[in-house]
């Protein structure tokens, strides 16, 4: 009875259970260690959620849908359990798990004393459950309500450290973001006025009916969208508040946020466009080719931003910008093979990206070093770090067996599927510029003559040995075994072509 | 099957087990790098001669979705036991010339990573393991060239690996193309895409030509490795005179006879323009060669044209053509070898780099500059040198593919060559012997490096009089593509 | 042009959301004051809810109760003004929370101008870097 009573409401536990533990952990924040232990055991909950959840929906030929207290729709809000779902559910739970593993013991330091690291737990768990409520969810104003919670708990984060310069970057943050997310409310009261729907299925039933009656108002519409999922998701030229918040934040919510919080908005953005819009209002007005051109500038343009950087977090930031670029241009290739690339760089890139900001949140709080070309001597006396450093530097930038060069792979097999030149050339060109702003970390790291003071760094404690030696180990195995995932995001894929 | 493992993992195993041992223990770690090498070179030749008698061996792994086969062809073997035969000697050199370096440790373990990595290259046994070996090698060798580790070392290494990349990326795409167009990666004796008519193949065919070409240095992708010259010699040596630089040319004699094969290559209109990108490289690049004073520099753009000797051969599409590259791969590496392991003692010795300042060497380093001489003939291609053979088959194989043009090149290439390196030698030994000069050429150190060097010009003029004793291994590469 | 502006005038609340939204568009992008980059935040989201309510409303209807007396009659569509209170709440913890970290700077920069703010970061950035 209790079993059948979770299994048949799993994905409102998955979306639910971060939420009650956010809320339960204030009560017990004078005992820290309860806390984060607390933090592990329910990330290791949603890894298991996630599995079985995936583990339900590869049996399942079709979409299944739940309907919020038993409201059905259009009425009710409705809950969509598809591969695309299962597939970020994964990525969100197989993420957060080593994040969490990471902040063991760890985060007082950086963050203050006890009350305001449970806080911080407090903002990441809400962050959490907000992503996971974003891959399922089926109703547009749940999806605004969803990217709100999203928003505000990663702007916490990003001022969780007790810093002006940290408020200063939070604020910028709130700022645009916020202006995003009204953008985005302002389209779904578009599409709300023309179809009388905020379910996305009634909406693109509706939607294809109306939409050449009047074209402008979706034309506004998919601007509007457009422009406030593009701030969110940070794409160039949209992408100002990133490298501040990125790199003020503390590493885990970094990590996070680059890996993470981003994606949501990302995926956001793709239900809207191929869920509600369908493809064939995409082709229309032409959104692929700009989905393309503005990955492809982003891609540019971020790396060589990256290049220009001395501060480690801050080159990481700008590589975020850069590589949230291929997940763009992925998404405008608009046949599986791109759009499986895409997904599947947006898991790998999850990773790689979670691995470099704690690695790098390592070295800067062992050495207290936050420039590049000061980092000389740690290849070498914190071994473990640096190597894990490197495996992530080498799956960015898309060696064979990493992670990223199966994404890379499936999105230049897109490109040339649909003969547009420019995204095989700037998925080349993105993958030179990446080593060119990576390896000099590496070289100098290992290369470089180490100074005096370096005799007392060492490797940090065993939670975070052991949450990037897992890390490490995901972007190896996601590169010699990516059959489970790509299958995933492959029907993912073809699912969101086939429909509207 | 055995040796085959045994080739490819000596270099990762002992590139380890340097890593481990301390600084300190220079004997042991000695012991150990010529132990590893010696196992791979040995392991590399049984395959090779089992490869050219006709058994393959394949060793094959489904990952990640993609087939990875390692196993030689005769071309692979040729390549493989070329390389591993140098590194022999190049071993036995960096063990003299490193000894009054630092960081040895760093040194030895990337020479052995990248002698596991080259075997790579030469083994490989479809597209993506080519890919992924020539792409490690720019990661493993990187850090030999930055050995020096002077502002001017990181630059030139900065410049090697953005070129190393850009290529890299560029064979990524022809490779993912190929992979749309055939579905089929593997090579075989049967090219991949045979008989296959698309207008697009003119561009698959640049794409492929400008990755691989960076680094067989083909005007104009070749100013990488003018300036990764700052690395210590015996990598100069061995990997910007050969084993890198071969493996560019490797990948482009792939592409000519394994991707596209030769009959498809004919009938490409982008196919007709390579031979003369080639001769334009060796004429340009000697006639350069000629304008430097560094010595190393010189030996670079000599490097440079030479490498497109084999490729001319190669673009001639001809069996002929096709046996003088392999003659030259051959012989070409030995020579030039020897050449840059003299000019490495020249400078460690009288620390002179220049050649203007190189008047009277030769009574302090007679043998060196014995050796020198030797090789220099070499490279004109006189008899009774190596390399006489190999222009030879070029010549041939030009003129037999309706080319005469590419006789004369090679012959002009020849005299310039002449003025390239002879007043060198002939500068070294003019003027008389002054007081005081000493002999330089003793010591423990001197004869560890003067050993190999003197072997390798004993080689070239030992096959040069009997060219019989390669031919089997030339007649399967030719054989196994025509 | 009379056919238009008769367009505006039946339609007036949506072009007053227009103008509401462009105003608070503008504040925020053109205005350093922190204070009043979030009221021109407010203003835009105002405008917003503003085009809501409008969608909902229906001229001559009666409100979405159902009493004896108007059963059978049109009703104003309830939905979107439910929505707007989400969405007001939402708003209502972004400005609160916008106003602590306003109060955070103010503490420690003594100024509430966002370019003032940036210019002393770069600074001692610079300063740290020495």
């Amino acid at each position: 009875m209790m079993t059948t009573a979770i299994s048949s409401n799993l994905p409102v536990f998955v979306v639910i259970a971060p939420f009650i533990v956010a809320f339960i952990l204030p009560t017990i924040s004078r005992r820290l260690r309860l806390v984060e232990s607390l933090t592990l055991v329910l990330s290791i909950l949603l890894v298991v959620g996630a599995g079985l959840l995936t583990h339900y929906v590869k049996a399942q030929d079709t979409a299944t849908f739940y309907s919020m207290g038993g409201w059905t729709a259009p009425w009710g809000i409705e809950l969509k359990i598809d591969s695309l779902s299962a597939f970020f559910v994964l990525v969100v739970a197989g993420v957060s798990l080593p994040v969490s593993m990471f902040s063991v013991a760890n985060l007082s330091g950086e963050v203050g004393n006890s009350y305001r690291t449970t806080r911080f737990y407090v903002l990441y768990l809400i962050l959490i459950g907000a992503l996971a409520g974003i891959a399922f969810t089926n109703d547009m104003f749940n999806v605004f309500v969803l990217i709100e919670v999203a928003t505000l708990s990663s702007c916490g984060l990003v001022s969780a450290r007790n810093e002006p310069v940290a408020a200063h970057a939070s604020f910028t943050y709130l700022i645009l973001s916020t202006l995003g997310s009204t953008l985005v409310l302002g389209g779904i009261g578009l599409i709300y006025i023309l179809t009388g729907h905020l379910n996305m299925r009634h909406v693109s039933a509706e939607l294809a009916q109306v939409w050449q009656s009047s074209p402008h108002v979706v034309w506004m519409a998919i601007s509007f969208f457009l422009v406030g999922f593009g701030v969110k998701t940070a794409i160039f030229p949209l992408h100002i508040w990133l490298p501040d918040a990125h790199s003020t934040a503390p590493s885990p919510a970094s990590a996070i946020l680059s890996g993470l919080a981003v994606k949501g908005f990302l995926l956001c953005l793709l239900k809207v466009l191929y869920n509600v819009f369908g493809h064939s209002i995409i082709f229309e007005f032409g959104i692929d080719r700009l989905l393309v051109l503005a990955g492809s500038i982003a891609i540019v343009a971020g790396s060589i931003f990256a290049i220009a950087q001395d501060e480690l977090k801050r080159r990481l930031a700008y590589s975020t910008v850069a590589q949230m670029g291929y997940l763009f241009l992925g998404l405008g290739l608009m046949n599986t093979q791109g759009l499986k690339g895409a997904l599947f760089y947006l898991a790998s890139h999850a990773i790689i990206k979670s691995a470099l900001f704690l690695t790098s949140g390592v070295i800067i709080s062992t050495t207290g070093k936050k420039n590049v070309r000061d980092l000389a001597g740690v290849g070498r006396k914190m071994p473990l770090t640096m190597a894990v450093f490197t495996i992530s530097s080498l799956g960015l930038i898309g060696i064979p067996l990493f992670s990223g060069f199966i994404g890379k792979w499936h999105l230049l097999l897109g490109g040339l599927e649909t003969g547009n030149f420019i995204s095989v050339l700037t998925i080349i060109a993105g993958s030179v510029l990446c080593a060119a702003y990576l390896l000099p970390v590496i070289r100098i790291a290992y290369f470089g003559s180490a100074p005096e003071e370096s005799k007392g760094w060492k490797d940090p404690g065993l939670p975070q040995k052991t949450s990037l030696v897992l890390l490490a180990a995901l972007i190896l195995f996601l590169g010699v075994f990516p059959d489970p995932i790509l299958e995933l995001a492959g029907s993912a894929a073809v699912n969101l072509l086939s429909s509207g | 099957m055995l040796f085959l493992i045994l080739a490819l993992l000596s270099g990762v195993v002992g590139g380890l087990i340097v890593a481990a041992i301390p600084e300190s223990r220079e004997r042991l770690r000695n012991l150990i790098v010529i132990l590893f090498t010696a196992l791979g070179t040995l392991s590399c030749w049984v395959v090779g001669i089992s490869a050219f008698s006709g058994q393959s061996i394949m060793l094959v792994g489904h990952i990640a979705g993609f087939t990875f086969s390692l196993g030689p062809d005769p071309l692979g073997a040729l390549f493989g036991i070329i390389a591993s035969s140098l590194w022999m000697f190049a071993a036995v050199y960096s063990f003299g010339y490193m000894s009054e370096k630092k960081r040895h440790r760093t040194y030895f373990t990337f020479f052995l990573l990248s002698f596991s990595v080259t075997l790579g290259v030469a083994f490989s046994g479809n597209l993506i393991v080519l890919y992924l070996f020539y792409e490690l090698l720019t990661f493993t060798t990187y850090p030999l060239v930055i050995h020096e580790r002077t502002p001017e070392a990181v630059k030139a290494g900065k410049k090697y690996f953005l070129y190393s990349l850009s290529g890299a990326g560029a064979i990524l795409v022809a490779v993912v193309f190929t992979y749309s167009m055939s579905g089929n990666l593997s090579f075989s004796d049967k090219p991949i895409l045979a008989g296959s008519v698309d207008p697009r193949l003119n561009w698959l065919l640049v794409l492929f030509i400008v990755g691989f070409g960076v680094k067989a240095a083909i005007m104009p992708l070749h100013r990488w490795l003018p300036s990764a010259m700052v690395a210590p010699t015996p990598v100069s040596a061995l990997l910007h005179a050969v084993a890198v630089v071969y493996s560019g040319v490797y990948g482009v004699l792939r592409v000519i006879y394994s991707v596209f094969g030769h009959e498809l290559i004919s009938q490409l209109s982008f196919g007709r323009v390579l031979p003369w990108i080639a001769a334009f490289t060796i004429l340009v690049g000697v006639i350069i060669a000629t304008r430097q004073d560094i010595l190393k520099r010189r030996l670079a753009y000599h490097t440079i044209s030479q490498l497109s000797y084999i490729l001319l051969g190669a673009f001639t599409l001809q069996p002929l053509g096709l046996a003088g590259a392999m003659l030259h791969m051959i012989s070409y590496s030995i020579l030039k070898v020897a050449l840059f392991f003299s000019a490495g003692i020249i400078s460690e010795q009288t620390g002179e780099t220049e050649i203007s300042k190189m008047i009277g060497v030769g009574w302090s380093l007679p043998k060196t500059m014995t050796i020198f001489g030797v090789a220099s003939l070499g490279m004109i291609g006189m008899l009774p040198l190596n390399t006489f053979w190999s222009k030879y088959y070029l010549m041939q194989g030009g003129v037999e593919g309706g080319r005469w043009q590419v006789a004369v090149v090679l012959i002009c290439s020849g005299i310039v060559n002449a003025f390239c390196f002879i007043p060198t030698v002939v500068d070294a030994f003019r003027g008389k012997r002054t007081e005081g000069v000493l002999n330089k050429e003793r010591g423990k150190r001197l004869f560890l490096m003067l050993t190999p060097t003197a072997i390798l010009a004993v080689v070239a003029i030992f096959i040069g009089l009997w060219p019989g004793s390669v031919w089997p291994g030339v007649e399967a590469v030719v054989d196994w593509f025509f | 042009m009379n056919k238009l502006l008769n367009k505006i005038l039946i339609n007036y609340p949506y072009f007053f959301a227009v103008i509401l939204f462009a105003i608070g568009v503008a504040t925020i992008v053109t205005r350093s004051n922190m204070f009043k980059k979030l009221l021109g935040l407010n203003i835009m989201e105002s405008a917003v809810y503003l085009m809501f309510i409008a969608a909902g409303n229906i001229r001559g209807a009666t409100e979405p109760i159902i009493t004896d007396s108007n059963a059978g009659s049109t009703i104003i569509n309830p939905l979107p003004s439910a929505l707007m209170l989400t969405g007001i709440v939402v708003s209502v913890s972004v400005t609160a929370f916008a106003l602590a970290l306003i109060l955070r700077m103010y503490k420690h920069y003594g100024t509430t101008d966002a370019i003032l703010i940036a210019e002393m970061r770069d600074k001692n950035e610079k300063w740290g870097n020495k």
